[in-house]
């Protein structure tokens, strides 16, 4: 039994070595190419896997040229994804608390209605709100395009958190607020005093993965905000830039603003592991 | 640990079930008659009510207005666009967009079910493996695709500074085959760590008593993951492939940026013939082809056991 035991733990640290080393491995190409000089590694033929110099001269350049097309989508990005997170608030919280007190027969449905909702292609919404846009001549107004990107976004994120938030509510004890109204609170006092207190975690992770998907998020920011970069999102910039002409400044770029979105993933993971994305599943 | 959420709930559940037996006015959970359990959530149905709205205006209204347009060609109606669109790569598109989905899906849920059994696992090294692997999520697609791009070149590039060890070198771009390869192993790097994390719930559920419990009565390890691991995780599973399964088969900025147009799918096909805009026509009738496979895909993994499970 202990030998036995012995040769699973090894495996087990085997098959961890292995997937780690594959999960790291792009991490690592990242790195190398964002603090090495470019002859050894996107010019070079062979690029060396090993780091052999290291230079801030990228990431300096990156912050410079070309006219801040980075810097202000980056911030354009920014705007975006936290109205789309508030927005997902507004709307999946009172959502999310009208079905934990609905019978879950029923509220499992809705649920799968909005996810079914969801599975329209990107593109196939995309397109005619921008082209309802392009005939009223407003999709070049700033502040126009950032809304009606995160409005569109929004509809990618909103099963996932009513879901999350669901979760959080099934989760309390149906009397706690029957309780509260018992005892004199009115229903505004109850929900904001105690039902959303109680349940702020399971917001808290709604918020960032919804912040996260807008954040990533490129194919309805690539047809509904035009291409220019004064205009469009931090993806929309950086797929331009990569593909036509800035290729090692634009990636260098997006792995230092990657750092702070990396280390809330490991933030999230915590609370991921922790069961909300099955959160509304038993009902 | 944290506590397994799925489990917690179900105790509640259970109690309240109890409960509520004895309490004449909640009748949320057992409705007594059906015409009170109506107005009941009838009047909680108004709180969900906008987010429902919201969904409904927001894609339905679109939608509708695309498959509409896919029917006109030069301002009468005719099936020309979806004729058309034969001559415009259709079949490639379709049969590229087929196999990166449901490959990738498969790859994904494969290793993500490693990736979730060993994080489940203690072992010195857990929170360094768990972090490592947390990555990828947190990397946006684009530049997981460029990354890519420099490790998968024609000439070159990182993947073969490595086989160029062993005397080797590949042309990732030589076929349409290894493209798409390149392809699925980009979506295969940045989703895993998701889908992880959604079965990671599911495998802590279980209490590993129930594990002792089967060996000892002579179970091995493969009819214990038959039989315990695989049931616990199987609705996770159903959540799994409905979310990535309908992403994967709207992947396009992977596509675009690692391979371009070429080889052709789904949503590289409608947003090529978009920005030509004589072409408009054929990205309508796509995008109506491609909201058709969904459907499909969806109803499919709703009927093998998505639905009675999720909404019971």
């Amino acid at each position: 039994m202990q030998s036995k035991n012995k040769i699973g733990m090894i495996l087990l640290y085997i098959a961890a070595i292995i997937l780690a080393v594959v999960f790291f491995f792009p991490i690592w190409i990242l790195i190398l190419t964002s603090f090495q000089p470019s002859n050894l590694s996107v010019y070079a033929k062979y690029p060396s896997l090993i780091l052999q110099s290291f230079t801030l001269s990228n990431v300096i350049s990156s912050f410079k040229t070309p006219s801040n097309g980075l810097v202000g989508s980056l911030l354009r990005s920014l705007e975006v994804a936290f109205i789309v997170g508030f927005l997902s608030l507004g709307l999946a919280i009172p959502a999310s608390y009208g079905l934990s007190k609905i019978s879950a027969r029923i509220s499992n449905k809705i649920i799968v209605l909005l996810f079914l909702v969801n599975m329209m292609p990107g593109l196939v919404i995309a397109i005619p709100i921008a082209s309802d846009f392009i005939r009223l001549g407003i999709q070049n107004t700033s502040p126009f395009v950032v809304f009606s990107v995160a409005f569109a976004q929004e509809l990618v994120v909103l099963p996932l958190t009513v879901f999350v938030i669901l979760g959080g509510f099934r989760s309390l004890p149906k009397d706690l607020e029957n309780q509260a109204r018992v005892d004199g609170a009115n229903f505004r006092t109850a929900f904001a005093r105690l039902l959303i207190p109680l349940n702020k975690i399971a917001i808290l992770v709604a918020f960032l993965l919804a912040w996260m998907t807008s954040w990533d998020e490129f194919t309805y920011a690539v047809i509904v905000a035009p291409i220019a970069p004064s205009n469009t999102t931090f993806p929309v910039t950086l797929q331009n830039y990569v593909s036509y002409g800035y290729p090692l400044i634009s990636a260098t770029f997006a792995l230092v603003a990657s750092v702070p979105v990396i280390i809330l993933a490991v933030f999230l993971m915590k609370y991921l592991k922790g069961g909300y994305l099955s959160g509304g599943l038993i009902g | 640990m944290a506590t397994p959420r799925g489990l917690q709930m179900f105790k509640y559940d259970s109690l309240n079930k109890v409960v509520m037996l004895n309490t004449a006015n909640d009748n949320t959970m057992l409705p007594r008659s059906d015409r009170i359990a109506l107005k009941q959530n009838l009047l909680y149905f108004l709180f969900a009510l906008p987010a429902v709205v919201y969904v409904i205006s927001l894609s339905f209204y679109p939608a509708i207005n695309v498959v509409y347009d896919s029917f006109i060609f030069k301002d009468k109606f005719s099936l020309s666009n979806y004729t058309g669109l034969v001559g415009e790569n259709l079949y490639p598109a379709l049969i590229d967009t087929l196999i990166v989905s449901v490959g990738a899906l498969l790859i994904q849920l494969m290793f993500a079910l490693a990736v979730a059994m060993i994080m489940i696992k203690p072992f010195k090294g857990n929170r360094i493996f768990s972090t490592i692997v947390i990555i990828p999520f947190g990397i946006s697609t684009v530049v997981s695709a460029w990354v890519f791009s420099e490790i998968f070149s024609a000439i070159g590039g990182y993947a073969n500074s490595f086989l160029i060890l062993f005397g080797i070198t590949v042309n990732w771009h030589a076929t349409s085959t290894s493209e798409l390869g390149i392809v699925m192993f980009s979506d295969f790097w940045k989703n895993t760590p998701l889908i992880a994390l959604i079965l990671f719930g599911g495998l802590s559920s279980i209490s590993p008593s129930m594990y002792e419990a089967a060996s000892v009565d002579g179970a091995g390890p493969f009819k214990r993951f038959l039989h315990i691991t695989l049931p616990a995780i199987a609705p996770l599973m159903g959540i799994a492939l409905l979310i990535r399964g309908v992403a994967e088969f709207n992947i396009f900025a992977l596509p675009l940026v690692l391979v371009g147009y070429s080889p052709p799918f789904m949503n590289t096909l409608i947003y090529s013939n978009y920005e030509s805009v004589l072409n408009v026509g054929f990205a309508y009738s796509a995008s109506v082809i491609l909201l058709v496979i969904i459907m499909i895909y969806a109803a499919i993994v709703l009927a093998l056991g998505g639905a009675p499970k999720y909404a019971k």
